[in-house]
């Protein structure tokens, strides 16, 4: 029995872990999230223009990051305040490129623009060494915050 | 024998006792002098150091005594410093390495320099943290072929060890992990930051003509449109230390046969990706790759210029704006390679607080 128990459970984690094109969203949250392509399919899109590097104007569609980080229950809105405002998030890209949002330029009581998860450009889905998830930050002058290949959002407290 | 005899026997041995206890109370109870680890500004507080194992003088030293001995592997012939040679910036010359059983072992052993600063230890990034690399090797077949617990009790009862462990760590029973602690604290403080390199971003030397070239190709992604060749290398060798810890396939084989990443992930998206290696003396660490599959820093350079293969997962850096390589002229290759010339730390090879201790021959 016991044998048997551990094999399967072993092929389970195998299953969840080769089919693991998904975003986990962790750390300083109510619930740790992981969310499948199809999952964040699902979510209301929003649609964003920006500059890539090339200066190209590209036309964005993906869901607002802060409705993600709403569905693991990162203090948004009116819980962001007093000491929550020492939170912020660590995206990280596939290849363990990370950069730093602090918790303020998601939500739209503070920020004039809106930070999306995308998931498809002009019309299609991001291209491979893309996607299958892009931050896009519409109004940033350079577009290094703009992490391809998101894997995941942790959520910490500056310490 | 008189009395004054025996009073002065007597004296002796109060006073042999008294000096074995004093030595032993010291070896247990001397504080141990934290080791100062020295490095430019620019290579950042971004590491961590276990709370429980604090670099010091005494733990990095006998850290290095393990280091070097071979007493640590299945043979009693193959140490740490068979694979990681310090003239070699701690690399074995050979493309991949060969331990215990005189069988190549799967990869290039990489170059142990400024570890202090990486994250995710390997070329695909498995071990977390130099404690928990350190007893890998020991443990692995075909590098030093010893079983759990093997190491601890070879060691054991050799006094240099016994007297050293119990000063450092405060304990008579050796085990693995604490041989991993040690080891750990010496990888800390290699550091390597005197290249004639870091001497130019210090101000304080020059780059000839040709290393300035291949410094701008270094530094530049290439730009067709606008007739701009570059290298783009500093995407991800860039930075003050030479490199980025980031996972990336550079193009080497259509078809992947070491799936790297992937297997410590378990993501396809990881397939055929390896950690990005320091570029720091560059020049005495081939062959090159993973799989030491080149021998010369011109093979590596026709291989980003002229041969990018576009295996899966191949990093768009490497192909956004130009398919097939970056086709450098061989003026731009002679640049270039001036220019990964001066990455080259003569005093970090011969660093006498890295050399084999020389108490281990009367061991
Ligand atoms: C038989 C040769 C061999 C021996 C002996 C050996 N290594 Fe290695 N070392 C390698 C190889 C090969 C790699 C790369 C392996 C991989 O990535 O899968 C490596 C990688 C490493 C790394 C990773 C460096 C980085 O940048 O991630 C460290 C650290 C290291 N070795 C330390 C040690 C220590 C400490 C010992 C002794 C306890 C040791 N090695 C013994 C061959 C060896
Ligand atoms: C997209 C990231 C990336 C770029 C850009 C890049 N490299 Fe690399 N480089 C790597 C990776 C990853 C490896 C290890 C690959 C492997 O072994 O499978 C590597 C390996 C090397 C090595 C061998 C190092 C060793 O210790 O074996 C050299 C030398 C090197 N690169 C030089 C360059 C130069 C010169 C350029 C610019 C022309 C460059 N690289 C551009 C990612 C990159």
């Amino acid at each position: 029995m016991k044998p048997f128990l551990l094999c399967t459970l072993c092929l389970l984690c195998l299953a969840t872990r080769l089919n693991a094109q998904t975003l986990t969203i962790s750390g300083e949250v109510a619930r740790p999230v992981t969310l499948s392509a199809e999952d964040i399919k699902a979510l209301p899109h929003q649609e964003v223009t920006g500059k890539d590097r090339d200066g190209k104007e590209l036309h964005f569609s993906g869901v607002p990051v802060i409705e993600l980080l709403k569905k693991a229950g990162v203090t948004t809105g009116g819980e962001l305040r007093g000491e929550n405002l020492a939170k912020y998030a660590v995206v990280k890209a596939i290849d363990g490129y990370e950069v730093v949002f602090a918790l303020p330029e998601f939500d739209p009581a503070f920020a004039s623009q809106v930070i999306i998860l995308a998931n498809r450009v002009d019309g299609a889905p991001l291209p491979a060494g893309t996607g299958p998830f892009r931050i896009v930050v519409p109004n940033e002058k350079r577009p290094a915050r703009w992490v391809r290949e998101v894997r995941s959002i942790d959520i910490r407290f500056a310490k | 024998m008189s009395s004054k005899y025996r009073l002065y026997g007597c004296l002796a041995i109060a006073l042999a006792l008294a000096l074995t206890g004093w030595t032993s109370w010291r070896a247990v109870n001397t504080p141990l002098t934290p080791y100062a680890l020295r490095f430019p500004a620019s290579f950042g507080g971004r590491f961590t150091i276990p709370a429980d194992n604090p670099t010091t003088e005494e733990g990095v030293y006998l850290g290095r005594l393990l280091f070097y001995d071979p007493l640590l592997s299945h043979t009693g012939t193959i140490s740490c410093a068979t694979c990681h040679r310090q003239e070699r910036a701690f690399t074995d010359g050979r493309p991949k390495s060969i331990g215990v059983n005189g069988q190549p072992t799967s990869r290039n052993a990489m170059s142990l320099t400024n570890l202090l600063w990486v994250r995710q230890l390997f070329w695909d990034g498995r071990a977390g943290s130099l404690e928990e690399q350190a007893i890998m090797p020991i443990h692995h077949a075909g590098e030093m072929g010893m079983k759990p617990g093997e190491a601890a009790r070879r060691i054991q009862h050799v006094p240099l060890y016994t007297q050293q462990f119990k000063q450092v760590f405060g304990t008579d029973s050796l085990t693995d992990t604490l041989i991993g602690k040690a080891i750990a604290q010496f990888e800390r403080t290699l550091i390597s930051a005197s290249s004639r390199y870091d001497r130019y971003l210090a101000g304080k030397a020059a780059l000839t003509e040709a290393e300035s070239r291949g410094m701008a190709l270094f530094m530049q992604a290439p730009d067709p449109a606008r007739g701009i060749r570059g290298g783009n290398c500093a995407h991800c060798h860039g930075g003050p230390k030479l490199y980025q810890e980031l996972f990336h396939n550079n193009g080497l084989d259509r078809h992947i046969t070491d799936t790297g990443r992937e297997a410590v992930t378990g993501m396809s998206l990881d397939r055929g990706r390896f950690r990005v290696p320091t570029l720091r003396n560059i020049a005495l660490t081939g062959p090159y790759m993973h799989d030491g599959r080149f021998t010369t820093l011109d093979q590596v350079i026709d291989h980003y210029s002229d041969h990018v293969q576009a295996g899966p997962n191949l990093s768009r850096e490497l192909t956004a704006r130009q398919a097939g390589g970056l086709r450098l002229t061989a003026a731009d290759k002679a640049d270039l390679k001036a220019f990964l010339l001066t990455f080259t730390d003569s005093t970090f090879i011969r660093n006498p607080a890295f050399t084999r201790p020389a108490t281990l021959s009367v061991r």
